[in-house]
């Protein structure tokens, strides 16, 4: 049988016409009718040959044949599909041509893709680790069952936001708004001791309602959460354990609910184990206990305590329960005035709540990190123009033997993108030792714990190694791509449009020198923001200060009088060990923790006008000036004979004495409290400095110091200041304690220094991200200019030689050489400052200390962008000088 | 002439088909009239009806087509076993051999079903 030994090409029969056609695509319906035709004219031919005329034996071939319009459209759909399926084979099989010479070209230039892989892998790898960061921290979903219908509630006391509301408040919002399908409330307490787990030890302890479990609703590991007959006063004494308590202390053995434990001498019933999820709010060890708020916590509509959430109801809009809840608030605000709240709600989602204060600062170093790979980008690309340069020769020869512009430009991009996919890839394993980093982080940052390399953020580094594709692979690609062919090949490879491409060069080198000022404005303002907070004087002497906390079971220690007995004689026996200087006792110690704020107010005050004020106070024992060394500046400090029965007195802050009595002297003027019948007037006998008790960022707060013995508290916090250094009295302090009740345990022990290092910890995490970024940003601009002069220096050589054979001295040449750099630097930092004098608005929520426009950081950051730009053009102005001009000159 | 009509199952004409290109490329006419005088006309194929098949085999590669000139000096689609069509036919003769087997078995059966 003859067969043809090629395609349809070969032919002889095929129509002129139809050849061509098939030169640009297969041409189906002409194959399907030809074929049938063939089939019918052959049995026509066969029946002619047994005798029948031509008509009848064509009728009858047809009847044989069956429905030839049928079956010809079937015939036609059928080959269709088969041509796309093999247009779609065809353009796999061209990318995958254009893989593997991208991967040969890649491998011919070792050096090149080293270098561009590296930078990549740095720059994408760092996104990812701060990508994940702030999809841990911000993106990622809370796990609450019905995190997005739970609403944070706060006060608003002239648009100040605050987080505690009052039982009473909490209580009637409760009760009264329809809106929410649940308000709960929680509330940190003071540590209790567990005993009868080995050694006594504290536990970190917080209330909260039942509803508090409905609106943070998670299923529990085991057992259940407190009903509303457990949250009563007068209730039985329940408990929910943490996941990690019952992990670490009771073997995370599920028998454990119903067992009866021993905290603070008292014995609770655990209901329920909470799973891990719950540790986003505080220490992961921990219990709740129900809230069961007393009567006469009810009737309290001024001390703010609470964290309150609702659960709007399904089908509710939270503006409308915001609304209904705001209506309630200001009844309640005209009802209690000088309670500080105004009557306004300020409801947040659980997100802004649990990690609104990092949001910022989060976005922030994400675009910082951005701007590095920016940069990165613009070295690539620089990189890449060159080795277009390079690549000329075989990209025109390529273009004449018949490869379109589109598929010149695929095969560049497509080395782009295996550049930036290797980047990627290898950005991921940088972006893991970076991510363990981060997380290893001493800030105190909510859910830093979870961040991991997990699908979105493989996904997002991913998604930016394509974008860097482009970004750096899309001009020198079109740029190669727009080669005159034959100018290009007559010059026998060398460049005749070397111009356009260097001023391609130069506006790439600008724009990084813009985005690299912008990047170090940034990052200068905010560094210099957290360098002057760290010198702030905390206005008391922190060094060789131990802190500790204790706190009295009600169970063995009832009633004030004799709480107050047993601290002082803790306080005692400890400033009775050999190298303790002093001792002193407050509920809270400052920077710690924020004292209790209260509106306090001048006499003739109605508590809600110019003379009141709110107030941090703390409850301090005789010592606590000397032991803190705060200058007391009038007066007298707190001494034995201010007992609880004697009469009433504080001690105010400098601050707070000028903001309530102006230039008058406070001393001998009274100050109250509380409202109604239950105020309580004080006479100031003292006046002390301000401190910086509530953190160094924050303002000094206006101290109210009262005695220890006339608001007595049955947690207090101890300050040891040591002759000797404190750690080493650490033993002492743990005897002292035990000498007087070896039942207790000593919770929040550290120095001073060390509370004050770790209120810094978030902004010297981010100041030293910052610098790394800065310093990398510099680096890779100083790159990208060294780069570009030394390639100017090298097309020049000729001409450099020219000027040297004619005199040029070396000083002159390095400046002709210089002032290029100079001029690049000039223009990318002048835009740069622009755009950052546009731009810096957006951080005057995260400096401190200096304006966003600080004329210090934009010119210094200025001055080393353009020192470093000489500094990168100055070493192949040297090597300009070191043209032999004999050489260069023979060369050319 | 006896006819005997027999409807032919999608898979089977397909094993007709690839068993009579195993022979040697052939274009589709010739394959009906192989069809027709092997099986001393016992399958009237319908024509028409073994080109659908021929292009889905043609899509699923079993069989490869190709213009040429017929003796007569005739353009025509001549259809080819591919290597992956002969492990086809390979494939599909076995299991034809095991049901029919097994089907003139149950046929030629002389005991009842107890």
């Amino acid at each position: 049988m003859p067969i043809g030994s090629g395609g349809d090409g070969d032919d002889p029969r095929l129509p002129a016409w139809r050849r061509y056609l098939r030169f640009w695509r297969a041409n189906p319906p002409g194959d399907v009718n030809d074929e049938l035709a063939f089939h019918i004219e052959a049995t026509t031919d066969e029946l002619m040959a047994a005798g029948m005329s031509y008509d009848d034996a064509r009728a009858a071939a047809r009847r044989k044949f069956g429905d030839v319009d049928r079956i010809s459209a079937t015939l036609y759909t059928l080959s269709q599909q088969r041509e796309r399926t093999m247009e779609r084979r065809e353009r796999w099989q061209t990318i995958k041509q254009d893989v593997v010479f991208a991967l040969r070209q890649l491998r011919k230039s070792p050096a090149f893709t080293a270098i561009a892989v590296t930078t990549l892998a740095l720059g994408i790898g760092a996104n990812s680790a701060i990508f994940s960061v702030v999809y841990s921290v911000l993106l990622q979903p809370l796990p609450y069952a019905n995190a997005d219908r739970v609403l944070s509630l706060s006060q608003s006391n002239g648009g100040e936001k605050i987080w505690s509301i009052p039982f009473g408040n909490y209580d009637t919002w409760r009760r009264e708004a329809t809106g929410f399908a649940a308000i709960g409330a929680s509330w940190g307490n003071p540590p209790q001791t567990l005993t009868g787990q080995g050694d006594p030890v504290p536990i970190a302890t917080a209330v909260a309602s039942a509803g508090y479990w409905k609106a943070m609703f998670i299923p529990p590991v085991a057992g259940r959460y407190f009903t509303e007959a457990e949250d009563r006063e007068g209730g039985p004494l329940v408990t929910v354990l943490s996941y990690a308590l019952w992990k670490n202390r009771f073997s995370g053995d599920r028998a454990v609910v119903g067992r009866v434990i021993t905290m603070n001498g008292q014995p609770y019933t655990v209901v329920g184990v909470a799973p891990p999820d719950y540790a986003v709010f505080a220490p992961a060890e921990r219990v709740w206990i129900p809230l069961a708020p007393s009567a006469r916590r009810l009737a309290d509509f001024s001390d703010h305590e609470l964290s309150v959430y609702g659960l709007l109801k399904p089908g509710v809009s939270a503006a409308s329960a915001v609304r209904q809840l705001t209506q309630i608030e200001t009844a309640l605000a005209q009802e209690h005035p000088h309670s500080r709240y105004d009557g306004g709600i300020i409801a947040e989602s659980l997100i802004d709540r649990i990690a609104g204060a990092q949001r910022s600062t989060l976005y922030m170093l994400l675009g910082a990190v951005a701007l590095v790979l920016l940069i990165a980008c613009g070295n690539i690309a620089n990189l890449l123009l060159a080795r277009a340069n390079a690549r000329r020769g075989e990209i025109a020869i390529r273009g004449a033997l018949g490869a379109t512009r589109g598929r010149i430009i695929g095969q560049l991009l497509v080395e782009s993108l295996i550049l930036a996919l290797a980047g990627g890839v290898l950005g991921l394993g940088v972006a893991a030792a970076g991510v363990k980093f981060l997380v290893s982080s001493p800030a105190q940052i909510p859910r830093l714990q979870n961040a991991s390399l997990n699908a979105p953020v493989v996904a997002f580094t991913l998604l930016v190694a394509i974008a860097c594709a482009v970004v750096f692979g899309l001009v020198p690609a079109l740029r190669a791509a727009r080669l005159d062919l034959q100018q290009t090949l007559r010059d026998g490879g060398r460049d005749s449009r070397a111009a356009g491409r260097e001023q391609l060069r130069r506006a790439l080198v600008v724009t990084e020198l813009c985005v690299a000022q912008i990047l170090l404005i940034g990052a200068g303002l905010l560094i210099r923001s957290s360098l002057l907070e760290q010198a702030v004087p905390p206005g008391f002497d922190t060094h060789n200060l131990l802190v500790v906390h204790l706190s009295l079971p009600d169970a063995r220690y009832p009633g004030g009088a004799r709480q107050e007995a047993v601290f002082q004689q803790i306080e005692s026996a400890i400033a009775a060990i050999p190298g303790v200087q002093s001792a002193a006792r407050t509920q809270v110690a400052p920077i710690v923790r924020t004292g209790y704020n209260w509106t306090a107010f001048r006499e003739g005050s109605d508590g809600n006008d110019e003379g009141a004020v709110t107030a941090d106070m703390r409850f301090v024992s005789p010592n606590y000036f000397s032991t803190l060394r705060l200058p007391l500046l009038r007066g007298r400090a707190f001494n034995s004979g201010d007992a609880a029965d004697a009469p009433r007195v504080a001690i105010v802050s400098r601050g707070l004495g000028k903001r309530l009595w102006g230039d008058a002297d406070p001393l001998g003027k009274r100050i109250g409290y509380g409202s109604g019948a239950k105020i309580q007037w004080k006479e100031i006998v003292g006046v002390v400095d301000d401190m910086h008790a509530d953190g160094l960022r924050e303002d000094p707060p206006m101290e109210l110091y009262q005695p220890s013995t006339q608001f007595v508290n049955g947690a207090q916090s101890i300050l040891v200041r040591g002759a000797v250094p404190v750690t080493t009295l650490v033993p002492a302090v743990r005897r002292a304690v035990s000498s007087v009740d070896p039942q207790l345990a000593l919770s929040g022990l550290g120095t001073m220094d060390d509370a004050v290092d770790d209120s810094l910890a978030y902004s010297r995490f981010t100041t030293w991200l910052l610098t790394l970024l800065g310093a990398t940003g510099l680096i890779l601009a100083a790159v990208g200019v060294y780069g570009v002069i030394g390639y100017v220096v090298a097309q020049r050589t000729h001409e450099f030689g020219v000027r040297i054979a004619l005199g040029s001295t070396s000083g002159g040449l390095q400046w002709l050489v210089v002032r290029q750099g100079l001029a690049l630097a000039v223009v990318g930092v002048g835009i740069g400052l622009l755009v950052s004098l546009a731009a810096a608005r957006l951080l005057r929520n995260l400096v401190f200390g200096i304006t966003p426009h600080d004329p210090v950081t934009f010119g210094v950051v200025a001055a080393a962008l353009l020192a470093i730009a000489v500094f990168a053009s100055y070493v192949p102005a040297r090597r300009a000088t070191r043209i032999d001009p004999l050489e260069a000159l023979r060369g050319a | 002439m006896a006819r005997t009509t027999v409807d032919l199952l999608q898979g089977t004409l397909d094993l007709i088909v690839l068993k009579t290109l195993s022979w040697g490329p052939m274009h589709g006419f010739g394959i009906a009239r192989w069809i027709q005088h092997t099986t001393e006309d016992v399958l009237q194929v319908e024509e028409g009806s073994l080109y659908p098949a021929l292009y889905r085999m043609e899509n699923r590669a079993w069989i490869k087509a190709q213009w040429a000139l017929t003796e007569n000096g005739r353009r025509a689609k001549y259809y080819k076993l591919t290597a992956l069509g002969r492990r086809q036919l390979a494939a599909e003769s076995k299991t034809w051999a095991q049901l029919s087997g097994a089907i003139g078995k149950i046929m030629t059966a002389k005991r009842q079903p107890a």
